[in-house]
């Protein structure tokens, strides 16, 4: 398994925790009435396993398992993979800032715009990799 | 494909067929109700997509056991029965949780918040040690056959 699926896979499972951790506690406080700034959490809670866990996890694995370039027989450039797994990450950090503090709610559009950076390296790198081996022959 | 695999996947079929009926109940005005938006969302990315993902990575990640046993898969067991139960109390019980008083359906959500947390974490001990580079597991392999 190359680096950077390592790295994306490993990443996913600490937000599926941390997000799984989160939701434990809505649930406890939804069921005892204790906390009310518990709902604060929500956007974190989903933010967390939507892009932290599901999407992070799918780009690792698809990272590791699509096709290498048929030429060079490699994934591609090792730099755009690291910006994707950083930028991606990055992303994820400011949408939490920007969901705990509204003084910071910009930092939202920042983050969003560092994911869709992220997924745009990713497309770069993977469109040529989706390939029938047979068609190439 | 191992049995446990084949559980997680069918179990996942199941999740996200109720999901989708819940997802129509959701679209009815007179049926539906607010608390079948989580129930919907919970089952189809806990259900449905987090499910899948687990039974495929335990069976294609590099490093699994072929011999079937519960003590080769204790944590695979474990995981996919407390996700399970966990999600399907929340489903009994979370609807209760507004409009009743009575305390069990209290237990029944917390029961269900605490099960799910332990599935992920049997999940993680299993997969951890699973996910490593070519090179550190080439390693181990000398190391184990040394």
């Amino acid at each position: 398994m190359p680096k950077v699926s390592v790295w994306m896979i490993r990443m996913s499972f600490l937000y599926l925790i941390f997000g799984v951790c989160i939701g434990t506690f809505l649930l406890i406080s939804k069921s005892l009435h204790v906390a009310s700034f518990a709902w604060n959490l929500l956007p974190i809670h989903i933010e967390f396993l939507i892009f932290g866990w599901i999407i992070q996890f799918t780009l690792g694995t698809a990272y590791w398992i699509l096709p290498r370039y048929l030429k060079t027989k490699g994934r591609g450039k090792s730099l755009p993979a690291i910006m994707m797994v950083v930028l991606l990450n990055m992303g994820i950090v400011l949408l939490v800032i920007s969901a705990l503090n509204p003084d910071y709610s910009f930092l939202g559009v920042i983050g969003r715009s560092f994911q869709l950076l992220a997924v745009i390296l990713f497309i770069k790198l993977h469109w040529q990799r989706i390939v029938s081996y047979s068609r190439a022959k | 494909m191992p049995l446990i695999t084949r559980l997680f996947l069918k179990a996942g079929l199941v999740f996200l067929f109720f999901s989708l009926i819940t997802g129509i109940f959701i679209q009815v005005e007179f049926i539906s109700i607010p608390i079948f938006h989580a129930l919907f969302w919970h089952m189809l990315m806990l259900g449905w997509i987090t499910q899948i993902i687990m039974g495929v990575s335990l069976w294609m990640f590099p490093g699994r056991i072929r011999e079937e046993s519960f003590s080769n898969q204790k944590w695979l067991w474990i995981t996919f029965g407390f996700l399970n139960s966990g999600l399907l109390l929340r489903i009994i019980a979370e609807p209760f949780i507004q409009s009743s008083t009575h305390m069990i359906w209290k237990i029944l959500l917390i029961s269900s918040a605490i099960l799910q947390l332990i599935a992920i974490g049997a999940y993680l001990i299993e997969i951890w040690p699973r996910v490593k580079g070519k090179k550190k597991r080439s390693k181990k392999q000398k190391k184990e056959s040394a």
